[in-house]
């Protein structure tokens, strides 16, 4: 027998040498006694209905070392990690690991072969405890085959210390703050001890300090020779703890260099074809800003105390503070959603009191809600639908059914204008890249030309270059009369596109600066103070 | 294009609903040659009397499921109506004025159920677990448990007169309704809104729907078919009885659910929810005339569902499959062009 078609034996699924392999191999790597020294991709290509989600991919990935994947969505980082993970298969290609070709079926083969991948959505059970998430799927067991609780919680326990986590193993994982759950979901995957552990966007919902954390996290695994895979949108983190980058740009592997050898500006070029700092540079802004068209005056609600401010017609104004500070809760109040306790909204000089946010519309209020999953896409119904349903009832006819030919006017036209990529207007919605759900989403509220448009951190999650294409969308509603209110945790885009900028912190206005005296310095001061006194 | 007439007909209603229809159609050819009445203008008015009563639900409940709703209490409320109508004939009400006062009843009952749903925050499905029980109890003490005959001969024709000879007046009532309904789901504001409401509560509000008007809507409209389709349930038996109708509920889900209708919520159209009606009673009542006992229908309702629910989900998956291979073949797909 030769040796090609041993090892087709031994690869052949459910045959019993493949069994032995795979359990060997498992144990082998949990015990130490063999460590993976690399990670290979050839030639991976996967294609969806309608988009070639990977092309040609090839990449090799070493221990001990930490690889940064970069890309705009859609780029492809995701299906790179399912395909790893054994969700996805890939069409053609092959993934090898210390020579061996592996074809993962399910997500039980990758963590037979140590591979465990963190993604940015979690995936905990809210209803168990610490350690029963930690050791999900895989609980120890006593001789009578009862759950072993207080050998699980120690073990968690150590894992936290080892960490510098202070959570203890038998609290409730949904009494946890979403940066600890988020902390659980890395211990899950650190508890199988994996020789590959990857990381999708795992800051996403972490605080600077937790952050912290998890880069000593990533630097102990890195000591005990993993491979890292860490996908990542922010530049700054990719430069402190990744050693080689791996830029992906629509579905194809653009290059492979170390992280030192290359500047942001260069990363983002390679991203997307030109420098960050010039596309604010070059936004025309809006030169006459006209007078206060809204403001509000000592507004309270049961999550905000005491906010005033006011914006003038044309205006785009900021809003920067830490996450949770009460930012998006007084757009809430603004937009008929939170009740508001005291204190007045003034829109054009008129008292207003919108007790829902049909009725915040009628007043010209628009919002486009934070969350773009859960809050934003209507997802069962096509991107013409979720376009027009701002306006719908005034594409009616005498007889009050819907004009069709209007409705698809309007979305053809949005399409076309906002230059959102998809095959009709009659494609799902769900179907789409997050940056051109996004985009639809916006065209629906500027369809009903509002007065007051509100943006709550629009472009999270969002590559630079649709970024940079929301930018100049904002540029030019500000320029057509539109007030933005525009909420953003990046401080590069609050200070690139506002007028002035709101700092909110505990609920509560800090400080309103001018655009010309804003820097990232003043802003963070101004958006936590308090907490450094405390410190 | 020709092309793109082909394209426009495979994007349409019918074009997804071939499966069901090439169901009917065989149904119908294998009874009528098992049984040579079966095809008879008679016979199949028969089959359209006899579901006439699930389809008045089963329109409400179609509409009630694309919103990710339900209502359990349509059957109750169909055995209360149709005492309520026997009830007030008997009062000497007008046949007439009694059905609209017996349809506002119902719609009355439809206000109950959205505002337990709106307000006390209840799950529709046991806001109207708890009013199925309370208006099943109500058709008995109204009616002192005994059934209420009715002998005023105008109201009980609504039930059995023919126009032309043929057509039943039920039947007539629930062509128009499915056509009406049909029509504003798929063609009007308020119909867009329930597929909107269904797909994500919280986004149809922040998109500027007012979900509790429209679950208020959607309730009174199942509130009201159910009353219909008791008083005339009434006309058709001459009485009005507390213990009619009894799953009547669940009889209109199958077809809803048959007709593609998803419990998820956002998908689902009256035209399905038709051949999924038609389907059921052609099924049934071929069964009946071929003299199987009738406990079997029960049995073969229940395995129809599971079925053409797992044919229709692997029809769905090779659609998937096909479009794949398509784009993989479609070098310039949007990847290449951006």
């Amino acid at each position: 027998m030769t040796t090609e078609s041993t090892r087709n034996i031994i690869q052949d699924k459910g045959n019993v040498f493949w069994l032995i392999n795979v359990y060997v191999n498992t144990n082998l790597l949990r015990y130490g006694v063999i460590q993976m020294s690399y990670i290979e991709f050839k030639s991976i290509n996967k294609y969806f209905p309608g988009v070639k989600a990977l092309n040609n991919v090839s990449f090799r990935a070493e221990s001990g070392k930490v690889y940064a994947f970069v890309g705009e969505n859609g780029a492809g980082k995701s299906t790179l990690l399912k395909i790893m993970n054994g969700d996805y298969m890939p069409d053609s290609g092959s993934m090898i690991i210390d020579g061996k070709e592996v074809n993962f079926t399910t997500p039980r083969d990758a963590i037979a072969h140590g591979i465990s991948v963190i993604y940015q959505e979690r995936q905990i059970v809210k209803e168990m405890t610490v350690a029963e998430n930690v050791f999900v799927g895989d609980w120890p067991l006593k001789k009578n085959n009862v759950v072993d609780y207080s050998m699980m919680n120690e073990q968690t326990r150590n894992i936290c210390e080892r960490f510098g986590l202070k959570i203890e193993p038998d609290v409730k994982v949904g009494n946890l703050s979403t940066a600890m759950q988020q902390m659980v979901e890395i211990m899950k995957a650190v508890r199988r001890d994996p020789e590959i552990i990857a990381f999708d966007e795992p800051t996403a919902s972490l605080s600077d300090k937790e952050i912290e954390i998890l880069f000593r996290i990533i630097n102990q695994l890195k000591e005990q020779n993993k491979i890292i895979l860490y996908v990542s949108h922010r530049m700054n983190e990719i430069s402190m703890i990744s050693d080689e980058v791996i830029v992906l740009k629509d579905g194809e592997l653009v290059g492979q260099k170390p992280t030192g050898s290359l500047s942001d500006d260069d990363l983002i070029r390679m991203m997307v074809g030109r420098p960050l700092g010039k596309i604010f540079e070059e936004l025309q802004r809006n030169d006459n800003i006209g007078d206060t068209i809204m403001e509000l005056k000592n507004i309270t609600t049961d999550y905000v105390s005491d906010i005033s401010f006011n914006v003038r017609k044309g205006e785009i104004l900021g809003f920067a503070g830490l996450v949770g500070a009460g930012r998006t809760e007084i757009m809430r109040a603004i937009f008929g959603l939170d009740k508001v306790i005291s204190g007045e909204i003034l829109l054009e000089g008129k008292k207003i009191a919108p007790k829902s946010p049909q009725s915040a519309m009628k007043l010209g209020i628009a919002m486009v809600p934070e969350d773009r999953k859960d809050q934003g896409i209507l997802p069962n119904i096509s991107v013409k639908g979720n376009i027009s349903i701002a306006v719908l009832k005034s594409l009616l006819n005498k007889y009050s059914v819907i004009d069709r030919e209007k409705e698809r006017k309007i979305a053809d036209n949005a399409i076309e204008k906002f230059r959102i990529r998809t095959p009709d207007a009659d494609k799902q919605i769900t179907q789409l890249s997050g940056g051109n759900q996004q985009k639809a989403i916006l065209a629906r509220w500027l369809e009903m030309n509002p007065k007051i448009l509100i943006m709550d951190e629009p472009t999270k999650g969002i590559d630079v270059g649709a970024k940079s294409e929301f930018y100049q969308i904002i540029c030019e509603c500000a320029r057509a009369g539109i007030s933005v209110l525009l909420i953003s945790s990046e401080l590069p885009e609050i200070l690139g596109l506002s007028d002035r900028i709101v700092v909110v912190r505990e609920g509560r206005v800090s400080s309103i600066i001018d655009r010309k005296e804003a820097t990232e310095e003043l802003i963070l001061k101004y958006a936590m103070v308090d907490n450094e006194k405390k410190q | 294009m020709q092309e793109s007439m082909l394209k426009k007909f495979k994007k349409s209603d019918v074009a997804d609903k071939v499966s069901l229809i090439i169901a009917l159609i065989v149904l119908v050819i294998l009874f009528s040659v098992l049984n040579t009445n079966y095809f008879t203008s008679r016979n199949l008015m028969n089959i359209l009397m006899a579901c006439s009563l699930m389809g008045f639900v089963a329109i409400a409940e179609t509409y009630l499921i694309i919103a990710n709703q339900i209502d359990l209490s349509a059957g109750s409320v169909a055995a209360f109506s149709s005492v309520f109508a026997a009830y007030l004939v008997k009062m000497g009400v007008s046949p007439i004025i009694a059905m609209i006062i017996t349809v506002l009843a119902g719609c009355i009952i439809g206000v109950i159920n959205a505002a337990t749903i709106n307000y006390l925050k209840l799950q529709p499905f046991i806001a109207t677990l708890a009013t199925m029980s309370v208006f099943r109890g109500l058709a008995y003490i109204l009616c002192d448990g005994k059934a209420i005959g009715i002998s005023n001969a105008s109201y009980n024709k609504i039930g059995s007169y023919r126009i032309f000879g043929v057509l039943p007046i039920p039947v007539l009532i629930l062509i128009i309704a499915f056509i009406v309904f049909g029509f504003v789901l798929a063609r009007t504001y308020f119909g867009r809104s329930i597929y909107v409401l269904g797909g994500n509560s919280y986004a149809a509000k922040l998109a500027g729907l007012n979900p509790k008007a429209i679950i208020f809507k959607l309730y009174i409209i199942s509130g009201a078919m159910s009353a219909l389709a008791g008083a005339l349930l009434a006309a058709r038996m001459n009485s009005g009885q507390p213990a009619a109708a009894d799953g009547l509920e669940f009889d209109a889900v199958t077809a809803a659910v048959l007709g593609g209708a998803a419990f998820t919520g956002g998908t689902g159209t009256i035209f399905g929810t038709l051949l999924g009606m038609l389907i059921l009673q052609g099924f049934n009542t071929g069964l009946l005339m071929l003299g199987v006992q009738t406990f079997w229908q029960e049995v073969a309702k229940g395995v129809l569902l599971v079925v053409a629910l797992t044919f229709d989900y692997f029809r769905k998956l090779s659609r998937t499959k096909k479009e794949l291979e398509e784009s993989k073949l479609n070098k310039s797909n949007l990847v290449d062009q951006a």
